[in-house]
């Protein structure tokens, strides 16, 4: 559905994304994931069209962005980041507008624009005029609009930023629910969204890929892997005997509980589980354990880690 | 085709929910009140030995006061406003062409500047039917008058259109097309002035463009095609170039 190759855009000298390259899939959900300024919008607004890249190249929908771009709006549903919209139109005559924009005709027109606006839980609100509109509100309405040509494609920019948990909870239904039909690409900052929706992530930072794979894979390989939290009752030099079992990296007293209770942190090695050494060793020692739970790593600390592994780049 | 009538449609429904062309027809309606009003005084006076009422109109020092005000006004919204909100980009991201875009709010803001002028012609009918044809009526200037009204506005438009397409910022988009047009409509006064002391050629090249004679001549019912092309081609040129800041995104830098 997306193939980009090395597409890279300048923005006067400062490269704001680098030569990336990835594929998406039809009938995928990707996740677009980065820090702020990490060249999302950029890559996006490439990818629908909007911009032709300042190198490489896009096929989207399998047409070229640059020379047939408006083959390829016809094909996508393009949210832009912040939904703009025109506050001088009541959100009926606004999806209408767009609507018979992207092509459609007088009853088609109308019958699209009353299931977009049940779709996204506009309907109540098509009598109000645009600029009256909550934020969540315009965003949704924003979504609507996407959804109004049935695009192959939906590229959505942080489409539940400023949404009710409810809503988001919603969208996320729906979202799962056009897969049959639908590619999707959407960026977010929420990452628990992507952890729960997306079939791949991708993240990208300071304008190049960083990781390109399922999120669940993702968080299995990264460095900063599990933890393990005990509460342990015992005596000895607890931490350093910890320490020395294989596969833990660093084992830290974190509170005294009453009656000799302690909570220990074990910070593991990627892909090792101490567990059951811990289990052998607490036996042999005659120590005493009433909670064992191991932490896997998030989404989250994966996104951490990221934005904090390297410097930005000089200007050029 | 059908997308430039769609936006047509949506341009000129945005012309007539915004309080701003309320104002712009008030202005027009008493601008040529005044002017038409100052036109019958001299009516009165009886001393019309020359010209006639139409002339006196589009003569008056009122009308040309407040005639370049309407440009800014109509246009500085067209492109600033859609740049500003970021509906430029919703805009664009569906199949829609620069060119459509650039069509439909040029030929918005044409439409509502011909609407402008209607109550101004039930002046010139309103005294014809009062007054039973005693005051005559020179259909040709009035043409004439009219259509130089219309040359003049499609050039001012597509300069503000330019303007507009300019800045994200409408009271600059404004100050850019009023300086521009205004600059344009003195350069045939200045050379008045200056008259004796430039060459002849660059006299000449003036001549050609200045608004003023363009007026003078058009009001006396003398219609010459030579302004026309002028108007017209550079009406093309202002909106080529709108059209290529709009696709300036478009380009490979
Ligand atoms: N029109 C522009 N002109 C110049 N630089 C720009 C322009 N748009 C974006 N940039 C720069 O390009 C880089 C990437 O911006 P982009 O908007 O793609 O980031 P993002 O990943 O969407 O961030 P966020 O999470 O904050 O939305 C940033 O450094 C930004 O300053
Ligand atoms: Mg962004």
């Amino acid at each position: 559905m997306i193939e980009a190759q090395d597409l890279t855009k300048r923005y006067a000298g400062r490269t704001a994304v680098d030569a990336i390259s990835f594929f998406v899939k039809p009938g995928e959900i990707v996740g677009f994931l980065g820090p702020n300024g990490a060249g999302k919008t950029t890559t996006m607004r490439m990818l629908s069209g909007y911009m032709p890249p300042s190198s490489g190249s896009a096929v989207v929908a399998g047409y070229d962005v640059f020379r047939d771009s408006i083959d390829v709006r016809r094909n996508v549903g393009y949210m832009p980041e912040n939904a703009p919209l025109y506050g001088d139109l009541r959100v009926k005559e606004y999806l209408h507008f767009r609507a018979e924009l992207k092509g459609l005709r007088g009853r088609e027109a109308r019958r699209r624009t009353g299931e977009v606006m049940d779709m996204c839980g506009v309907t109540d609100m098509r009598r109000r005029l645009i600029c009256n509109l909550s934020k969540g509100y315009r965003q949704r309405v924003a979504l609507a609009d996407t959804l109004l040509h049935q695009p192959q494609l939906l590229i959505l920019d942080e489409p539940t930023n400023g949404l009710d948990p409810t809503q988001i909870r919603h969208i996320r239904e729906m979202l799962v629910g056009l897969k049959e039909r639908q590619t999707v690409m959407l960026s977010t900052h929420i990452l628990s969204e992507v952890e729960k929706i997306c079939d791949r992530v991708i993240m990208i930072h300071h304008g190049r890929i960083r990781a390109c794979d399922t999120p669940q894979n993702l968080a299995r390989q990264l460095r900063a892997a599990a933890t393990v939290s005990l509460e342990i009752k015992g005596k000895g030099p607890m931490t350093g005997l910890l320490e020395a079992l294989p596969g833990v990296r660093k084992a830290e007293q974190e509170e005294n509980l009453n009656e000799g209770w302690k909570t220990i942190m074990v910070r593991v090695e990627a892909q090792c589980d101490p567990r059951e050494a811990i289990l052998e060793l607490a036996t042999k020692e005659h120590w005493i354990i009433r909670e064992m739970h191991q932490q896997l790593p998030s989404l989250e600390d994966v996104f951490v880690e990221l934005a904090a592994s390297d410097a930005p780049p000089a200007d050029q | 085709m059908r997308i430039f009538w769609v936006l047509l449609k949506k341009e000129l429904r945005g012309f007539f929910v915004s309080p701003v062309a309320y104002i712009v027809i008030a202005l027009v309606m008493v601008q040529t009140g005044f002017s038409f009003r100052a036109a019958l005084s001299i009516l009165e006076t009886g001393a019309h030995s020359q010209g006639s009422i139409v002339r006196w109109t589009f003569d008056s020092q009122w009308f040309w006061l407040s005639y370049f005000f309407i440009f800014p006004l109509v246009t500085m919204r067209l492109f600033s406003e859609e740049k500003k909100l970021g509906t430029l980009e919703t805009l664009f991201t569906a199949p829609v062409r620069a060119w459509q875009v650039v069509g439909a709010k040029y030929g918005a803001a044409v439409i509502f500047y011909c609407i402008l002028w209607l109550p101004s012609l039930a002046n010139f009918g309103l005294v014809e039917y009062l007054t039973g044809g005693a005051v005559e009526m020179p259909v040709g200037q009035l043409q004439g008058s009219y259509l130089i009204l219309l040359l003049m506005g499609l050039f001012n438009l597509a300069l503000g259109c330019f303007a507009s397409s300019l800045t994200s910022n409408q009271i600059v988009a404004a100050v850019i097309s009023f300086t521009g047009s205004l600059m344009h409509y003195l350069l045939g006064i200045f050379i008045i002035y200056v008259g004796k002391r430039v060459p002849e050629v660059f006299l000449d090249a003036v001549g050609y463009i200045a608004s003023v004679d363009h007026i003078r001549a058009f009001a006396s019912g003398l219609i010459d095609t030579r302004p026309i092309v002028y108007y017209l081609s550079l009406t093309l040129l202002f909106l080529g170039f709108t059209h290529q800041v709009v696709e300036f995104r478009r380009w490979k830098p």
